[in-house]
C-alpha cells in the first residue's frame, strides 16, 4: 500500500511549498482516507486484471495466463451482431423512461410527505411504501403476471366491468404495453425506498426558514419551491449525476421476469439481458467481459459529461 | 476536455499499479492452484486397488457432492429414513456442496481454482466433455466388471453410447431405461367431457370442434386448451401431424431427412402444426397466457377444474393431484388421459407426443479430486442396484416391504404400503431429491408387479395412465442426444443465434393474425437463421447424430 | 398555526388522497403474501386467496421454525448485518469526511479512483481468486471486509457533510481541536439523518445480500437466511427451465420438484424479511425536522 501513497502524493500541484512536506503536515486527514483507499485498491483494483479477458479467448481451464489474446474480436462481434442496434435502442429508451419517471417520483413523494402534519399517517405511508423493495422480483413478477392475466386477472376484470373493453387485453404479450408496465412496476417497487434519502435531506432544512416564509404570507405551495427544493438540491444533483452514469443499466431481473413472452424481445432485450443470455448462460466469458467493458466506458463518459454540467451549479462529484 | 485527459491519465496509472500488484499476486495464486498435481494423486489410487474389490460398509466413505443446477439443494444426508440407514449400515456420508441458485458461476469458480467436488451431478452436455478433455474426470472402465449393477441394468449398448471420444466411460447415468418411459400427452377434464356428450376425440378436427364446443358452452370460465408452461402443449401438437414424428426434433431444431438433419422452419409438419396452433390461439381456444403464465397459475387452473384439455410434457403431476381433489367433491369430476390426437388419415399407433432416451436424464461424474474414486463408484453402483433403489423408494426393510419375491430382488410390499400412503409419500418426497442414479426399469417393474394385483380403482392415477397410454406413446430418441456444440465454438455461437431466432419465431407464429402470417414468420426465421449459419450447425448436428447411430449399432 | 389558503388546502387534500392510494397499492402484495402464508398450502393452490386466509393454519410457520438451517441462517444474518453495518458506516463516514477537506492532497485523484470502481470491475473469477488467496473462503469475514468501504455511501456522506454549516467547525479549530476530534465531536452528532439513512441502507443490503455466500460459503452453518430463502424460491421455478428435456426426463424432474407449496414459500419469505423491515420505523425518529438546528443551539 505504500506504493500508492508514494505515487499519489507525487501527482499534485508542484507550486507553493514542498509537496512532500505538505503531505506529512496533513497526515491526520490523509489517515482518514488512505486506509479506505487501500481497501478499495485491494478489493476493486487488484481483480481488475480480469478486464483483459475482453481481449482474449478466455479458457477457464487454462486460466488467463494460458488463454490467447485476440485483440478487439469480441467487441467487433458485439457491434456487428444483428441484435446490436435493437439492444442499444431498448437500453436507451427503457433507461431514459425509467430516469424520466423513476428519478423525480421519490423526490415528489418526499416533498409530499414533508407537507403531511399527521405524524402517524406520515410514518405509516413512509413505512408501507417501502415494503415492495423487500419483495424479490420473482414474487413481484408473480403478482404482476397474475394481475394482468387474461384469465381472471384483476385489471382485465375491472376494465370489463367498467365497460372499457369487451375482450381481455393480453397486456404481457403486446409490445406496446411493455415499457409502461416495466416502468410502472419499477417505480412502484422502489419509490418509497428511494425517497428515504430525500426525506433525510428534508430533515436537515432549518425550520426557521419556513416560519419566516409564513410571516411573509408565502403559501405552502410556494415554500416547496422557494425553500424545500433548493435546500435538498445538492443531494438531488449528486443523485442525478450518478443516475446519468447508470443510463446503460436499464434493468435485468425485472425485464427477464416480466418479458417472458419471446414476442416482446424486440422491445425488451437490453444489454444486460443480452449479455446474460449470450455470455453468462453459455460461459462465454470474454464476450461478456467485452460488452461489460464497453458499457463501463460509455457510462464513465456519460458521468463525466453530467459532472461537468453539474459543476456550474456548484455541486459535482469531483 | 482538460479534465478528461487528466482523469484518463490517473485511471491509466492506477491500472498500471494494479497490473504491477497483479503480477505479484498471480505468483501467489499459482502455487495455490496445483490442479494437475492433485489429479495425478487421485488417479494413482485405483491402479493400486485393482486387485481387491471395495466392500461397502467395511470402511467409512465420505465424499462431497455438487448438484450443478440452480434449483437443486441436496437434502441433508442422514435426515430421512433411507439415508440414515445408509449412514449407519454402510458408513457412507455425503457432504453437500450446493449451488445456492448460482450454479453456473459456482461451477466456474470451482474449475478456475481447481477445487472440484468429488462428484458432480450434471446434464449430459459439453461441460462433461470439457472436464474430461482437461483431465479432471475419473474413467469407470476398470470398475465396470467388479461392480456389476450398472452393466447389468444399463446394458453394454447403453454404456457404449455414454462413452467419450477417447473410448472410456466417465458418466454414471440417472433414470436410464430400456423400456418406454415418460408422461407426455393429453389430459381431459371428465366433467366437461360428459357434459358435452362425450364426443369422439381422436383427430385434430375432433379436437378443434371439441374446443369450440367448450368455448361456446363455458365462455371465459374454462380454458379450452391449456398448453402448460412455456406452451409445451403446442410442441406436443407437432406429433399429431405426421406418423413417427418426434417432438424431440423440435427441441433439437432439426428434422431428419434421409441421413441429414434439415431446418425446422421449412419442415412441412412443423409449419402445419404451427398454423393449427396459431388458429386455435387466434380463436381464443388456447390459453392466451400460454407464454407468460407461471407454474402456480397453471396448477390453479387445473386444480379448480377450469381446463378442458391439458397437454404438456409431464401433465401427470398436476393432473393426479387435481383428480384426487376434484373427485372428493364430485365423483363424476376429475381427469383422464386420451390416446394422442392425430391428423385425419394417419395411423394413431404411430403418433408419439413424447420421447425418452435409454440413457435417461443426467449423469454423475467422479472427479480426480476424489481420494478413492473406486469406493465412490462402488457406492453409486450399489445405489443404482436393487438394494439401493428399494431403500430409496420404499425405505428400510420392515416398513413398507419385508423380504423379497422369488426373483430375490423385488421387494414384497406389506400392508403398510397401502394403509400408510401418506407416510410413504413423505418418505419419497424426502428421498426423490437424493435419487442420483435412478434405475427406471427396476422401479417400474417392481411397482407394476404390485399394482397389477390391485383393482383398477385403487391404482394410482398416474400409474394407470402410464400403462394405458403414455408408455405406449413415447418414442425412443436416444439417437438424438448430445448434438449440441460447445458454446464458444463457431457452431456454438451459431446455435445461440438460431436459438434466439427460433424462440422468437415460435412465439410470433403463435400470435400471428392468419395462416399466411404464420408462414411468413417462419420464412423470415429461416432466412435469418441461414444468414447466421444454420446450415453449418445442422451439418454439425448431423455428424453427431450419425456418430450416435453408429455407436448404437455397435461400431 | 398559520391558516391555509384555498390553494394550499386543495393541495393538501390531493396529497392525502395520493398518499393513501400509494399506501394501499404498496401494501397489498405484502398483505397478500402474509395472508397466503397463513393459508393452507393445498387450499392456496386453488387460487383466489386475497384479503383474508380462507383455510387458516399456522402449519407453514411451524414447518419454517422447525427448520434448523433457517434459524441458524437467521442468526448469521443478524450478526453480519450488525457487524457489517457498524464497521462499514464508521470506515466510510471517516473516509467521506476526509474527502470533504479541500486541502486534502490528491483529493480529486482519490475521487476518480473511487468512481472508476463503480463502473469497472474484473469480474467474478479474479475476485474469487483474490478472496480465496486472502483466506476468506468459508469465513464470516467475507461478509464484512470486502464491503467495508462503499463508494456510493461515501459520496452521499460527503454531500451531506458539505452541507453542514461551517461555523462550528471553524470555532472548534480555533479552540485547538484536531480533524479527528471535530469529526467525532461535532460532525457525527450533527449528522443524525444521513447516518440513520445510510445505516438503514447498509443494513438492508447486508440482510438481503445472497451472492457472496452463494460463491464463497460452502459451510451450511454460515449461510445467511436470504440464501436459504433463495434456495426455496428457486426450487419452485425449476419447472419453467426444463423445456428442452425429453418427456421422460421431465417426468423425473417433476418428481424431484420441491414439495414446497406457495404458502410455505411465503411463510419463509415473511420470516426472512419482517425483521429487517422493522428497522425503518425505529430509524424514522431521526428524520424529525429541526434535529439539526436543535443541536446547533446547544
Amino acid at each position: 500500500m505504500a506504493q500508492i501513497s508514494v505515487e499519489q502524493k507525487a501527482v499534485p500541484k508542484r507550486k507553493r511549498d514542498n509537496g512532500f512536506l505538505r503531505f506529512f503536515k496533513q497526515w491526520d486527514i490523509q489517515l482518514m482516507v488512505l486506509p479506505a483507499l487501500a481497501l478499495i485498491f485491494v478489493f476493486s483494483y487488484i481483480p481488475m486484471y480480469g478486464i483483459l479477458m475482453a481481449f482474449q479467448d478466455f479458457n477457464i481451464f487454462k486460466g488467463m495466463g494460458g488463454s490467447p489474446f485476440v485483440g478487439m474480436k469480441h467487441f467487433q462481434m458485439f457491434f456487428e451482431s444483428p441484435e446490436f442496434m435493437n439492444v442499444m435502442r431498448n437500453t436507451i429508451v427503457i433507461s431514459l423512461l425509467k430516469f424520466a419517471i423513476g428519478f423525480p417520483a421519490p423526490i415528489l413523494l418526499a416533498l409530499m410527505l414533508n407537507e403531511v402534519r399527521h405524524m402517524f399517517f406520515k410514518r405509516l405511508v413512509q413505512t408501507v411504501s417501502y415494503l415492495p423493495h423487500f419483495l424479490s422480483w420473482v414474487i413481484v413478477s408473480g403478482f404482476v403476471v397474475s394481475l394482468l392475466s387474461t384469465d381472471n386477472g384483476s385489471v382485465n376484470i375491472l376494465m370489463e366491468k367498467m365497460n372499457l373493453i369487451k375482450e381481455p387485453i393480453n397486456f404481457l404479450s403486446l409490445p406496446e404495453y411493455f415499457w409502461g408496465i416495466l416502468v410502472t412496476t419499477g417505480v412502484w417497487k422502489e419509490i418509497g425506498f428511494s425517497s428515504i434519502v430525500y426525506l433525510a435531506a428534508v430533515a436537515g432544512v432549518d425550520p426557521h426558514m419556513y416560519e419566516a416564509a409564513d410571516m411573509d404570507g408565502a403559501s405552502k405551495f410556494r415554500q416547496i419551491f422557494t425553500i424545500t427544493l433548493p435546500s435538498i438540491m445538492p443531494v438531488v444533483i449528486i443523485f442525478m449525476i450518478l443516475a446519468i452514469g447508470n443510463l446503460l443499466t436499464a434493468g435485468f431481473e425485472d425485464i427477464l421476469l416480466l418479458a417472458k413472452n419471446p414476442v416482446l424481445r424486440g422491445v425488451s432485450d437490453v444489454i444486460d439481458t443480452y449479455v446474460y443470455r449470450i455470455g453468462i448462460e453459455n460461459s462465454r466469458f470474454s464476450y461478456a467481459t467485452a460488452v461489460g467493458l464497453f458499457k463501463a466506458v460509455i457510462s464513465v463518459m456519460l458521468l463525466t459529461i453530467a459532472n461537468v454540467i453539474a459543476r456550474r451549479s456548484g455541486n459535482s462529484l469531483w | 476536455m482538460r479534465l478528461r485527459k487528466k482523469s484518463l491519465a490517473t485511471s491509466v496509472s492506477a491500472l498500471l499499479a494494479a497490473a504491477l500488484m497483479l503480477s505479484a499476486c498471480a505468483g501467489g495464486t499459482k502455487t495455490a492452484n496445483p490442479s494437475p498435481d492433485t489429479g495425478d494423486k487421485g488417479s494413482s489410487t485405483p491402479t493400486e486397488a485393482v486387485s481387491d474389490k471395495y466392500v461397502l460398509g467395511e470402511q467409512p466413505l465420505d465424499f462431497s457432492f455438487y448438484g450443478h443446477y440452480d434449483w437443486y439443494t441436496m437434502p441433508t444426508w442422514g435426515e430421512d429414513a433411507a439415508t440414515k440407514w445408509i449412514k449407519e449400515n454402510k458408513k457412507v456420508d455425503v457432504k453437500a456442496i450446493n449451488s445456492q441458485g448460482n450454479a453456473q458461476q459456482k461451477f466456474n469458480t470451482m474449475i478456475a481454482s481447481g477445487e472440484l467436488p468429488d462428484v458432480i451431478w450434471m446434464d449430459r452436455n459439453s461441460d462433461v466433455e470439457k472436464l474430461r478433455e482437461n483431465d479432471m474426470l475419473v474413467p469407470y472402465d476398470d470398475y465396470l466388471d467388479k461392480y456389476p449393477n450398472l452393466k447389468e441394468w444399463l446394458g453394454e449398448a447403453g454404456i457404449n453410447m455414454l462413452r467419450s471420444p477417447d473410448g472410456k466411460l466417465y458418466q454414471f447415468p440417472n433414470w436410464y431405461t430400456s423400456q418406454p418411459n415418460g408422461n407426455a400427452g393429453y389430459v381431459v377434464n371428465s366433467k366437461i367431457y360428459k357434459e358435452l356428450g362425450e364426443p369422439k376425440l381422436e383427430t385434430t378436427d375432433d379436437l378443434t370442434k371439441y374446443l369450440e364446443a367448450v368455448k361456446a358452452k363455458y365462455g371465459n370460465t374454462v380454458v379450452p386448451f391449456e398448453p402448460g408452461i412455456e406452451g409445451q402443449g403446442i410442441d406436443i401438437l407437432y406429433s399429431a401431424f405426421k406418423e413417427d414424428a418426434l417432438t424431440r426434433w423440435v427441441s433439437i431444431r432439426g428434422v431428419p431427412n434421409g441421413d441429414k438433419l434439415t431446418s425446422i422452419f421449412t419442415d412441412p409438419t412443423y409449419r402445419e402444426s404451427m398454423q393449427y396452433a396459431a388458429k386455435l390461439f387466434r380463436d381464443k381456444l388456447i390459453s392466451q397466457d400460454a407464454l407468460t403464465q407461471t407454474a402456480d397459475q397453471i396448477k390453479e387452473k387445473v386444480m379448480t377444474g377450469r381446463v378442458a384439455v391439458y397437454a404438456a410434457s409431464s401433465p401427470t403431476e398436476n393432473a393426479m393431484n387435481a383428480h384426487a381433489e376434484l373427485v372428493k367433491k364430485d365423483p363424476d369430476a376429475g381427469y383422464f388421459m386420451i390416446w394422442p390426437i392425430h391428423k385425419e388419415g394417419l395411423d394413431k399407433n404411430k403418433i408419439f407426443p413424447g420421447t425418452y432416451t435409454q440413457l435417461g436424464w443426467n449423469v454423475s461424474v467422479i472427479t480426480k479430486a476424489a481420494k478413492d474414486p473406486e469406493a465412490i463408484f462402488a457406492f453409486l453402483d450399489w445405489y443404482t442396484g436393487p438394494e439401493g433403489q428399494t431403500l430409496l423408494m420404499w425405505g428400510p426393510e420392515g416398513g413398507y416391504w419385508d423380504g423379497y419375491e422369488e426373483d430375490g430382488i423385488t421387494p414384497k410390499f406389506t400392508e403398510k404400503y397401502v394403509t400408510d400412503a401418506a407416510g410413504l409419500g413423505k418418505l419419497q418426497a424426502d428421498t426423490t431429491n437424493l435419487q442420483w442414479n435412478g434405475n427406471t426399469v427396476f422401479i417400474d417393474t417392481a411397482k407394476a408387479k404390485y399394482e397389477s394385483t390391485l383393482p383398477e380403482e385403487e391404482r394410482n392415477w398416474s400409474t394407470r395412465w402410464q400403462y394405458e397410454v403414455t408408455w405406449k406413446t413415447q418414442a425412443n430418441a436416444t439417437e438424438f442426444i448430445t448434438l449440441d456444440p460447445a458454446p464458444e465454438s463457431e457452431e456454438g455461437i451459431i446455435r445461440q443465434r438460431v436459438e434466439d431466432i427460433y424462440t422468437e419465431a415460435r412465439a410470433k407464429a403463435l400470435f400471428a393474425k392468419d395462416d399466411a402470417e404464420v408462414l411468413a414468420v417462419l420464412d423470415k426465421a429461416e432466412a435469418d437463421a441461414q444468414a447466421a449459419g444454420y446450415e453449418k450447425l445442422l451439418a454439425y448436428k448431423t455428424t453427431k447424430w450419425q456418430a450416435n447411430l453408429a455407436q448404437m449399432n455397435g461400431q | 398555526m398559520v391558516r391555509l389558503g384555498f390553494g394550499d388546502r386543495f393541495m393538501m387534500i390531493m396529497i392525502y388522497i395520493f398518499l393513501a392510494f400509494l399506501a394501499f397499492v404498496t401494501f397489498y402484495p405484502f398483505w397478500n403474501a402474509l395472508v397466503v402464508s397463513f393459508n393452507s398450502g393445498a387450499d392456496t393452490s386453488l387460487g383466489g386467496v386475497t384479503f383474508w386466509p380462507r383455510d387458516f393454519t399456522l402449519e407453514n410457520y411451524e414447518i419454517v421454525f422447525q427448520d434448523k438451517r433457517l434459524l441458524n441462517g437467521f442468526g448469521i444474518s443478524v450478526a453480519r448485518t450488525i457487524v457489517g453495518t457498524i464497521t462499514s458506516i464508521l470506515v466510510t463516514s471517516v473516509f467521506a469526511y476526509g474527502m470533504t477537506k479541500r486541502e486534502l492532497m490528491g483529493r480529486k485523484y482519490y475521487m476518480i479512483m473511487c468512481i472508476v470502481t463503480m463502473y469497472f470491475g474484473g469480474g467474478l473469477i479474479p475476485s474469487f481468486m483474490l478472496i480465496r488467496g486472502l483466506g476468506l473462503m468459508d469465513s464470516f469475514w467475507v461478509f464484512i471486509i470486502p464491503g467495508l468501504v462503499s463508494v456510493w455511501n461515501m459520496i452521499i456522506f460527503r454531500t451531506f457533510f458539505a452541507g453542514l454549516p461551517n461555523g462550528l467547525e471553524e470555532s472548534a479549530k480555533i479552540d485547538g481541536a484536531g480533524n479527528w476530534g471535530i469529526f467525532f465531536k461535532i460532525i457525527l452528532p450533527l449528522s443524525g439523518p444521513v447516518i440513520a439513512t445510510l445505516s438503514l441502507f447498509t443494513a438492508i443490503s447486508h440482510w438481503n445480500e445472497w451472492f457472496l455466500p452463494s460463491i464463497y460459503i460452502n459451510k451450511e452453518d454460515l449461510l445467511p437466511i436470504q440464501t436459504i430463502l433463495r434456495q426455496i424460491l428457486n426450487s419452485n421455478i425449476m419447472s419453467e427451465q426444463m423445456s428442452n428435456l425429453d418427456s421422460a426426463s421431465q417426468a423425473a424432474l417433476s418428481r424431484m420438484q420441491s414439495v414446497t407449496t406457495k404458502s410455505l414459500s411465503m411463510a419463509t419469505m415473511i420470516v426472512a424479511t419482517v425483521p429487517i423491515i422493522m428497522v425503518y420505523p425505529f430509524v424514522q425518529k431521526h428524520f424529525v425536522k429541526g434535529v439539526l438546528v436543535g443541536s446547533l443551539k446547544e
